[in-house]
C-alpha cells in the first residue's frame, strides 16, 4: 500500500513539475535538473549549483548540453542567514499541524471516549501552544523569504531559474496559507478559548475547523516542497 | 528510371513523424530508459496520430502504409528512442502472420479491433533453447477434438505483458504450426519484465503456456505452415528493423555534430579537429549507405518481389553501422559520452540489440550466402 501511495504521489509531483518546469535536462556535472526554458534565446545558462556555463541545444528532443566555462567567483553570503532561517519554520510547522490535528481528534473522540476527559483539561494549553508554534514558523518564514531573495540577488545574480521562481511563488503562498490559519486559530472561532476544543454542536465551528486544518495541510505540502526544491539547489540531484 | 526523391506524401509523413518524435519521444527517452516503464501514454498518442498498426489492410479498418513509407517514419521515431519506437511498432511483427495467412474471420476478430482502440499484440516464437534457430522450438500443440492444447515457454517476447493476443509457433506432431492465442486464455502466465542492456522502454517478458486451449479456428494456415509463416514475416519486418537501427545512427550523428560544433578544445571548435570531423563524415556516409539498403529492401517488398537477401543485407549492415555510430558518438563527446546524463551511452546500449534480434548478424549473412549459392554470377 505504501508503495502505491509513493507511486501516486510521485506521479502527481512529476506532473506538477512538468507543468511548471517544462522540458528539463540534467547538468552533466552536478546532475541538477534544469529547465530548458531557463537558457533563454542565446541558449546559455549557468548551473545554479555547480556554476558551469552550459550551452544547451535540443536535437530530436534530446537535450545536448555542452560545458563551455566554469563560473569560479560565486559570492557566498558571509552570514548564511537563509540556510539557517529556512530550517526554523520547517522544523516548527509540523508540530503546529500536529497540535491542531490532536485537538481535532480529541474534539471528535470526546463524546465516545469518556476516559479522555481528565486529559482534555490541558486542551487550552495545547491550543495556545499550537498558535505560538504557528506564529513562530510563519513569522520567521518572512525572514527566510527575505534572506532567500537576498541570496538570489547576490549568489545567483537574479538569473531566472524555474526552481527559484517556484520558491518565490510557494513562499508567498505559504505566507498566505499560514496567515489565514493563524487568523482563524487566534479568533477562537475554531478552538474555543474555554475548552480549547471544537464545538461539535456548532456547524460553523466544525466548518471553520475543517478550513483551518485544510489550510495547515496545504501549508505542510507547500513548505515540504519548498524544502525539497531548496535542497536540490544546494546538493544538485 | 531511378528516382531517389521522396513523394510529397512521403515528405509530409516523415515530417509528421519527426514532429511527433521531437514532441513526445525524444524528450521522454531518458525517463523511460531509467524507469523501464512501458510508454503507454506515448503509444496512445502514436495511435491517435495514426502511427500504430500501419500494416493493417484498409478493409479491416487500417490506413496502411507501404513498407518503404513505414521505414521512413520508423527511422524518425527511433531517432528519438529506439525502445519507445519498438513499443510503438512491435504490433507489426505479430500482425503480419495474420495478414499473410489469416482467414477473413481471423482478420476481423484480431486485426480490426486494433484499429479501433489502443491494443497490443506479440510475436511469441523465440524459446530459451531456440533463438536464431527457430526450427528448434519445442512448444507443443496437441490436438484434442476441435481444440489444440499448448504447452511450452516463450522467451524474450516483446510487448509480452501488454499484449491482447499472441502469434505462437508450436509443434503439432513435430510440424511447426502458427496459432493466434488470446492473452486472457486460461493457462497463460506472463513473467516479469526482463532487465536488458538497452531498449528499457520496450516490454520484454517470458510467457508460459500451461495446457492452454486454442480453438482450431485460431490456427493460422494448415498444420506445418508455421515455420514458413514465421520466416516470411521477417522479409516484411527486417527492413523496419534496419530503419530502427538507422534511427540510432541518425541520433548518434546529430548528437555528435551538435556537440562538436559547440564544444571548444585547444582554442578552437571541436569539429575543427580533423580527427573528429572525419568521424562525422564517416558516420554520415555509413548512414546513407545503410538507408539505401533499407529502402531498396522495403521497395522490393512493396513491389511484391523477393527481398530476402536485400532485407538481410539491410538488417545486418544497418545494425553494425548503428553500433559503430553510437560508439563514435560517445568518443566525440569524450568523458561526457561516458556519463549517463548524456544520450550517447544510451545509444550504445540500445544499438546492440539490432545485431541480435529478428535474426542475429550471423543469420543474415547465412541468408545472403544461401542466395549467393544459387547464383551463377553476381550482376
Amino acid at each position: 500500500m505504501f508503495a502505491d501511495v509513493r507511486r501516486i504521489t510521485a506521479r502527481i509531483a512529476e506532473k506538477f513539475k512538468r507543468r511548471f518546469y517544462g522540458r528539463t535536462f540534467n547538468c552533466p556535472v552536478c546532475h541538477f535538473e534544469i529547465a530548458v526554458v531557463d537558457a533563454g534565446k542565446n541558449r546559455l545558462l549557468v548551473c545554479p549549483v555547480c556554476g558551469v556555463v552550459i550551452d544547451i541545444e535540443e536535437v530530436y528532443g534530446h537535450a545536448v548540453p555542452v560545458v563551455l566555462e566554469v563560473e569560479l567567483f560565486r559570492p557566498q553570503p558571509k552570514a548564511r542567514v537563509h540556510p539557517l532561517a529556512t530550517h526554523v519554520p520547517i522544523g516548527l510547522y509540523p508540530f503546529a499541524v500536529l497540535g491542531a490535528a490532536l485537538l481535532l481528534v480529541a474534539s471528535m473522540a470526546r463524546p465516545f471516549v469518556p476516559e479522555l476527559e481528565p486529559m482534555l483539561t490541558r486542551a487550552p494549553v495545547l491550543a495556545d501552544a499550537t498558535l505560538v508554534l504557528l506564529v513562530l514558523s510563519v513569522g520567521l518564514s518572512v525572514l527566510t523569504f527575505a534572506s532567500g531573495l537576498w541570496d538570489w540577488n547576490r549568489r545567483y545574480r537574479r538569473r531566472s531559474y524555474r526552481q527559484i521562481r517556484l520558491k518565490i511563488a510557494f513562499s508567498i503562498l505559504f505566507l498566505l496559507l499560514g496567515g489565514a490559519a493563524i487568523a482563524l486559530h487566534a479568533s477562537g472561532a475554531v478552538f474555543s478559548g474555554g475548552s480549547g476544543l471544537v464545538d461539535l454542536g456548532s456547524p460553523l465551528s466544525v466548518a471553520l475547523a475543517a478550513v483551518e486544518f485544510a489550510l495547515l495541510v496545504a501549508g505542510m505540502v507547500v513548505i515540504a516542497t519548498l524544502g525539497h526544491v531548496g535542497g536540490t539547489l544546494v546538493y544538485g540531484k | 528510371m531511378m528516382d531517389f526523391s521522396p513523394s510529397p506524401e512521403q515528405t509530409e509523413l516523415v515530417e509528421r513523424g519527426r514532429a511527433f518524435t521531437k514532441e513526445f519521444i525524444g524528450p521522454n527517452s531518458m525517463k523511460y530508459d531509467r524507469s523501464g516503464e512501458f510508454p503507454r501514454d506515448i503509444c496512445r498518442e502514436a495511435f491517435n496520430q495514426g502511427f500504430m498498426n500501419p500494416h493493417v489492410p484498409a478493409e479491416y479498418g487500417g490506413s496502411p502504409h507501404s513498407v518503404l513509407d513505414h521505414c521512413m517514419v520508423l527511422e524518425e521515431m527511433a531517432t528519438g528512442c529506439s525502445g519507445i519506437a519498438t513499443a510503438i511498432d512491435a504490433n507489426g511483427l505479430s500482425q503480419y502472420p495474420v495478414i499473410l495467412a489469416g482467414t477473413d474471420d481471423q482478420k476481423r476478430r484480431f486485426l480490426a479491433p486494433m484499429t479501433e482502440q489502443l491494443m497490443f499484440s506479440a510475436y511469441a516464437v523465440t524459446e530459451p533453447e531456440a533463438g536464431s534457430d527457430v526450427s528448434r522450438v519445442k512448444t507443443s500443440a496437441t490436438k484434442i477434438g476441435n481444440d489444440y492444447v499448448l504447452n511450452g515457454i516463450k522467451w524474450w517476447i516483446t510487448n509480452g505483458s501488454v499484449a491482447s493476443w499472441y502469434f505462437v509457433l508450436a509443434r503439432v506432431d513435430d510440424r511447426p504450426t502458427g496459432f493466434i492465442v488470446p492473452a486472457d486464455s486460461p493457462g497463460i502466465i506472463r513473467g516479469p519484465k526482463e532487465i536488458n542492456l538497452g531498449q528499457h522502454a520496450s516490454n520484454t517478458v517470458r510467457v508460459t503456456f500451461e495446457d492452454v486451449k486454442v480453438s482450431e479456428k485460431d490456427r493460422l494456415g494448415d498444420e506445418g505452415d508455421g515455420f514458413q509463416i514465421a520466416m516470411k514475416t521477417f522479409d516484411h519486418t527486417r527492413p523496419g528493423v534496419a530503419a530502427g537501427a538507422n534511427g540510432i545512427t541518425k541520433a548518434a550523428l546529430n548528437i555528435a555534430l551538435s556537440y562538436a560544433k559547440r564544444r571548444r578544445t585547444f582554442d578552437k571548435k571541436l569539429i575543427s579537429n580533423q580527427g573528429i570531423s572525419f568521424k562525422l563524415a564517416e558516420m554520415m556516409t555509413r548512414l546513407d549507405a545503410a538507408r539505401y539498403l533499407t529502402y531498396k529492401a522495403a521497395w522490393l517488398f512493396d513491389q511484391g518481389r523477393d527481398n530476402a537477401r536485400e532485407a538481410a543485407e539491410a538488417k545486418w549492415f544497418a545494425a553494425d553501422v548503428a553500433m559503430n555510430a553510437a560508439i563514435e558518438c560517445s568518443q566525440v563527446l569524450g568523458g561526457y559520452g561516458f556519463t549517463t546524463e548524456m544520450p550517447a551511452e544510451k545509444l550504445i546500449r540500445d544499438a546492440k540489440i539490432y545485431q541480435i534480434y529478428e535474426g542475429a548478424t550471423e543469420i543474415q549473412k547465412m541468408i545472403i550466402v544461401a542466395k549467393l549459392m544459387r547464383m551463377r554470377e553476381v550482376h
